[in-house]
């Protein structure tokens, strides 16, 4: 496999995971004969440590900060998916403009699903995360809550 | 103990009869005597017709390390090799035994069809 694309798949993984086993397994992924299915088995391993690591409880609560919080999966995820629902809004603005469309349309429907798919994320997330680090839970919350009311309020007031 | 859905099909193997519990293929391989991460893909590969992806296979070895069942040695170069240790025979024992109970008493069962 190409060094870089190695490298690049290592820094995927959790920074404590890297830490114990990333040099090894950078020489392993790059000395090995490039199979094609390589990289998606390690993507997919590697979101497994990271949800694996998720649910580790860190073993000093005073040092979890905000940055370490909101670069979860389940902090992150929800507010990429507003934003990007919010972007498909300005898009279909662009395109169509403001006024109500008779078909709702492959946008609409898109739309729909991220805003949909991400209230579970945001639960099993809050759930997780407000017992062991109240404040920055919260803080991480009231981001993904913004980024929400920002992808719903065009939606909301141009009645698209 | 568990099994992954990560494990990548060899080439050559044939289209059913894949064992794919990861973390027991290497503790099989390591039974061998210590090897790193590439000795053990190809290892398995040759004990079973299963290949374990990159990924799949360091899953693996974290869970079993984190268990006391396989530990790492002094790296050599890059690689590091790791051993089975004494609690890992003793799972690895007592998991091929209740495999071959299991293998046995299906095959008896295929016997009467």
């Amino acid at each position: 496999m190409n060094p870089r694309l190695a490298h690049f798949l290592v820094r995927l993984y959790p920074r404590g995971w890297r830490e114990r086993y990333g040099e090894e397994f950078e020489e392993l992924l790059a000395s090995r004969r490039g199979k094609p299915q390589d990289p998606v088995n390690v993507v997919l391993s590697a979101l497994r440590e990271r949800v694996i690591a998720g649910f580790g409880r860190p073993a000093d609560l005073s040092a979890v900060s905000f940055g370490a919080i909101v670069r979860l999966p389940g902090a992150f995820v929800p507010m990429a998916m507003s934003l990007s629902a919010l972007a498909i809004v300005f898009a279909h603005i662009a395109f169509y403009g403001i006024a109500p469309q008779a078909d709702e349309g492959a946008a609409a429907h898109l739309w729909q699903l991220l805003m949909t798919l991400q209230l579970p994320i945001l639960v099993i997330f809050a759930v997780r995360w407000l017992p062991k680090a109240p404040r920055q839970t919260l803080g991480v919350i009231a981001l993904q809550a913004a980024a929400f009311c920002a992808s719903l309020a065009p939606v909301f007031f141009l009645k698209l | 103990m568990r099994s992954t859905r990560h494990v990548v099909r060899a080439g050559d193997a044939p289209e059913n009869g894949h064992y794919s519990d990861p973390p027991l293929l290497v503790l099989a391989s390591l039974a061998e005597g210590p090897k790193h991460g590439h000795a053990m893909i190809e290892d398995i590969e040759r004990l079973c017709g299963s290949r374990l992806g990159p990924g799949t296979l360091y899953g693996a070895i974290a869970r079993l390390e984190e268990q006391g069942w396989v530990q790492p040695l002094p790296p050599e170069d890059r690689r590091r090799p790791y051993r089975i240790t004494p609690a890992g025979l003793d799972v690895l024992r007592a998991k091929l035994t209740t495999l071959q109970h299991f293998a046995r008493a299906g095959l008896k069962r295929l016997e009467v069809l």
